[in-house]
């Protein structure tokens, strides 16, 4: 007790008035590297994309931050997309798509008043597009698609899709919009920024993605408080209903992805990541790598594998690097609260 | 009320005396049945209690305005008027227990009160007793308690004020008191309403440079407080009590500055009524009976995003106080509570819960110069019995002045320990998804010991000081984590925590024919940190928790000479870490707050007028009270009060 108390006043002399160091690193790492996205704690602005240099090992933990006079980046970082030398981040809870410089992260362009953005995808270097959410928790009216103009990075047109319109994907000249309060995936032409057609899958597909033969994945998941059987639904192209459905038995699965080669799919379920081949017709039962990922992505130049671990939102996250083909994880290296995604560069 | 003008004022914090019980007959207080209050049986804690004349200076503010700057209590604050809530010696928001003559007021889905809805002039007294109190209090009495009281005045006569108050920011308010008393019935009404835009400037940093804006949806639409009492005597030996305390406030919800498009709003009314009664018997002894009703409700919409809330809770308790013997006393009481709560998360049923408890305390005074206590409650949750509950208490003065020597010096050594718990609330329980109906009661316990100095320095200065160690533990402290079904967050018994520290106080008074003045200065040391946890609980351990300052000092000074008053009030906090992994915090800084007033006699010399000029942030520092709630600037009201007396 009383060396307790003693060391307590030993600490209150040093401490007294003294504030901790903020973190700050001079510039972004060289290429090749991968910007980490930290969700960050709702409401305090906080979100962050970190800066990895996968050589040097080198982290810039706020690159936005740091390299942009200590401007906050805001609040929700829930996705970003590059396209050409630029990258557009989504930051969901400011209703806003911060554009930046690629590598070096200065601000180019602010996008304001787009609703809750979710997620960026890009069909050339000068055209952009960004799905928004409209309408509060469970009475969700149906969301948007905004369309922007890269050049000048502003909002040219919004196309109207189901509700809470998720992560999109661009293939066969087309645009796959997963409607995730729905269970709809909406067809944009990006010739005519119109909706060409939609595609039945199962309640709550949040993610869709396209296969080396142009089929189309779409991972459902009931939405938040309601009741049903999540699947995994593919579909041909041209088609606008399921070619083959795969239920799951319980949980929820999230954050399909797709691999480099475009033969592999990834997902997320019950606390880890599975992986499975596009010409599977059935679900996998062994799970690929055994963490719970919040975020996942694999690097297209060496195929190394980088998992999100989210520690709730009180505590700062990390991520874990594991070498081509998965197994033991190279590296480990925290970031801020949250992280969700990977964007290499 | 010429608060301000009169000369028995003391404009200052006032450290509880060493009592004098010890030096006549342990007889209860009167004949007449004067309430025995619980501090009687908290010996050995720390208290501190505001006068009625510094009450008067926040008379349009709210309880967080006073505990924050006048006591210098870490108040976590999202903005003027928003969310204020308190963490006492390093515990959370739901380990302060609020009561209201005697009864807890904290909400009962949240297990907490905001500070910012208890206005000042619904209560005539205001004490805070830091540390583990459940025994004299109750569930959430971990990190101490704030008792807000009304107390009759038993003065004949009628007396009263009008108040009206303007300031910066859209400040508007007004407020009144009445009181009148005859020999057997004593009457007090109050009632106050305030408004402000809370439409002030803040800076942000953005890419392209420093941007200056303007707070918008911060507005305090309205908030009423109606506090109406009276005190009957019945008979020589009883006396019947009524109080109401309705206060009613409607408020945007400010978001943090990088939340986009929210236009949130939210209504808060809660109705308290209480009827007591009170008998002396023959013996000496005293009984006493309350019944008492809440009613609390939350609305709160963002964007079409609805949620409510309604709880009723009525509750009775009964105690009896008798002497034993020459040299203590002991109360025995059980008391019950019912709630029945209409809360949107809880589905469309409405939600009904019981809880009980019995407890005794025991005061004894077995010598001149010793005072002890033992205290015991024991509750009945819907879970289980919460854990039992002890506290024992220890003052001894070690040097005692002679009666007649002012100046000599007394020096009490002052020791207590004590266990405590918390109940769960009704969102814990019954929250949907994630509610946990088997949650158990968080358990505490913690130690103090300390000295009380006081010395008179000169015939007309006093000087006492208080130096304060403790160090204290809460078990199963509870934590949402996301293990219920599909994920859902949900509460469980998970955590330790430590919190120890110091706290150290010293406050002069000196009154020199017209001129009186007080000084206090105080400092506190808490370091609080997760000791335990389990591997899904992420937070680290050997972290201080967020929102914990390590270091306050509080330094407040008050004047008065003639119809004058002038008083300053400044407060440091250390940084407080805004996460759980110790990265992010909001920086260390200063706050100063000031009053210059005058009251002049108005012919006939039973009316008065008080003008008094008061200011907040007068070092204008720019900071966040919260992350991304920046704090208004420097800012300034002007009341004008008429007093009859």
């Amino acid at each position: 007790m009383k060396k307790s108390l003693l060391t307590l006043l030993l600490g209150a002399a040093v401490l007294a008035g003294c504030d901790p160091d903020k973190e700050t690193g001079p510039s972004v790492p060289g290429s090749p590297g991968v910007y980490v996205l930290s969700e960050g704690q709702f409401g305090k602005g906080d979100g962050t994309v970190s800066a990895y240099g996968i050589n040097s090992k080198a982290l810039l933990t706020d690159a936005f931050g740091t390299i942009n006079k200590e401007a906050a980046l805001g609040d929700v970082v829930q996705d970003m997309g590059i396209a050409g030398a630029q990258g557009y981040i989504c930051v969901n809870g400011s209703g806003k798509v911060e554009v930046v410089s690629v590598p070096d992260f200065r601000s180019v362009a602010t996008i304001r008043r787009i609703p809750q953005p979710r997620y960026f995808a890009a069909t050339s270097a000068t055209r952009g597009y960004v799905t928004a959410w409209r309408g509060p928790y469970t009475n969700y009216l149906p969301g948007k698609v905004m369309v922007l103009n890269l050049s000048t990075n502003t909002v040219i047109d919004s196309i109207t899709v189901g509700r809470c319109p998720e992560q999109l994907t661009v293939a066969n000249g087309l645009l796959y919009v997963p409607n995730s309060y729905d269970n709809t995936v909406s067809v944009i032409d990006p010739a005519t920024n119109k909706v060409t057609s939609t595609v039945t899958v199962a309640a709550g597909p949040q993610t869709v993605v396209a296969d080396q033969g142009g089929n189309l994945w779409a991972l459902c998941s009931p939405p938040y408080g309601t009741t049903g059987t999540p699947t995994l639904v593919r579909f041909a192209p041209a088609s606008t209903a399921a070619q083959l459905s795969l239920p799951f038995a319980t949980g929820s699965p999230a954050k399909l992805r797709i691999g480099p080669d475009k033969t592999q799919l990834y997902y997320s379920y019950n606390g880890a990541e599975y992986r499975m081949s596009t010409t599977a017709t059935a679900l996998p039962i062994t799970p690929f790598i055994r963490r719970d990922f919040n975020g996942f992505a694999i690097d297209s130049r060496d195929n190394s594998i980088y998992g999100a671990v989210s520690t709730g939102y009180t505590t700062n996250g990390y991520f874990l690097h594991y070498p081509a083909g998965g197994g033991k994880a190279i590296d480990s290296v925290t970031v801020k609260v949250g992280p969700n995604g990977f964007v290499f560069y | 009320m010429a608060l301000l003008a009169s000369p028995a004022a003391h404009a200052q914090t006032t450290q509880p005396r060493p009592d004098t019980l010890t030096t006549r007959a342990h007889r209860l207080p009167e004949a007449r049945v004067r309430a025995v209050r619980p501090e009687r049986f908290a010996v050995g804690s720390q208290r501190v209690e505001l006068d009625s004349a510094v009450l008067a200076q926040y008379r349009g503010g709210t309880a967080a305005d006073v505990l924050g700057s006048r006591l210098g209590l870490y108040i976590k604050n999202y903005g003027p008027g928003q969310l204020a809530t308190i963490s006492l010696r390093g515990t959370s928001s739901q380990h302060t227990a609020v009561l209201w003559n005697g009864l807890n007021i904290a909400l009962p889905t949240l297990g907490q009160n905001d500070l910012a809805l208890l206005p000042i002039s619904g209560n005539t007294q205001l004490a805070v007793q830091a540390g583990p109190a459940a025994a004299l209090y109750g569930s959430g009495a971990v990190g101490g308690a704030i008792l807000l009281r009304t107390e009759p005045d038993w003065r004949p006569g009628l007396r009263g004020s009008v108040q009206a108050d303007a300031g910066s920011f859209g400040l508007r308010g007004g407020s009144l008191e009445a009181r009148t008393a005859s020999p057997t019935l004593a009457v007090r009404v109050a009632a106050s309403y305030r408004q402000a835009q809370n439409d002030y400037p803040y800076y942000l940093r953005l890419p392209t440079g420093l941007a200056r804006y303007t707070m918008q949806n911060a507005a305090l639409r309205h908030q009423w407080s109606f506090s109406p009492d009276l005190a009957w005597r019945l008979g020589a030996a009883g006396e019947l009590t009524a109080a109401a305390w309705l206060t009613d406030a409607d408020r945007e919800i400010q978001q943090g500055t990088s939340i986009a498009g929210s236009n949130a709003r939210e209504i808060d009314q809660s109705r308290r009524l209480v009827l007591g009664y009170r008998r002396a018997t023959t013996g000496g002894g005293q009984w006493a009976v309350r019944g008492a009703w809440f009613e609390d409700i939350i609305n709160y919409s963002d964007q079409g995003a609805i949620s409510n809330s309604r709880v009723r809770t009525t509750q009775g308790q009964a105690e009896y106080t008798a002497p034993l013997g020459q040299r203590a006393s002991l109360r025995v009481g059980a008391e019950a509570q019912h709630f029945a709560a209409l809360v949107d998360g809880y589905g469309r049923e409405p939600i009904t819960e019981n809880r009980a408890a019995a407890f005794a305390l025991l005061r004894y005074d077995p010598r001149p110069g010793l005072r002890l206590s033992a205290n015991l409650r024991q509750a009945a949750l819907p879970a289980g019995l919460a854990p039992l509950t002890p506290t024992v208490g220890l003052e001894w003065d070690v040097r005692q002045p002679a009666v007649f020597d002012s100046l000599a010096a007394s020096l009490t050594l002052k020791a207590s320990a004590a266990r405590t718990y918390r109940a769960p609330t009704l969102n814990e329980r019954y929250w949907r998804p994630g509610g946990n109906p088997d949650l158990l009661a968080e358990a505490g316990h913690g130690f103090e010991v300390g000295l009380r100095h006081r010395v008179g320095l000169a015939r007309q200065l006093l000087l006492e000081s208080e130096l304060t160690a403790f160090t204290q533990l809460v078990d199963n402290w509870v934590q949402w984590l996301p293990l219920g079904l599909n994920g859902a967050y949900s509460p469980r018994n998970l955590r330790q925590v430590r919190s120890q520290g110091l706290e150290a106080s010293t406050a002069l008074r000196l009154r020199q024919g017209r001129y009186q003045a007080a000084a206090r200065l105080a400092y506190g040391l808490t370091q609080t940190r997760k000791t335990q946890g389990v591997a899904v609980d992420t937070d680290p351990v050997g972290i201080q928790l967020a929102y914990v300052p390590l270091h306050r000092v509080n330094l407040t000074t008050d004047h008065q000479w003639r119809g004058w008053l002038a008083s300053a009030a400044y407060t440091f906090t250390s940084f407080v870490y805004t996460d759980a992994s110790g990265s992010d915090f909001l920086p260390s800084g200063g706050l100063l707050g000031a009053t210059l007033g005058r009251t002049v006699a108005l012919p006939g010399r039973t009316t008065s007028l008080t003008l008094l000029v008061q200011s907040t942030n007068l070092l204008n520092r720019t900071y966040d009270s919260y992350p991304a709630r920046p704090a208004p600037p420097r800012a300034y009201s002007v009341s004008l009060r008429f007093n009859y007396h």
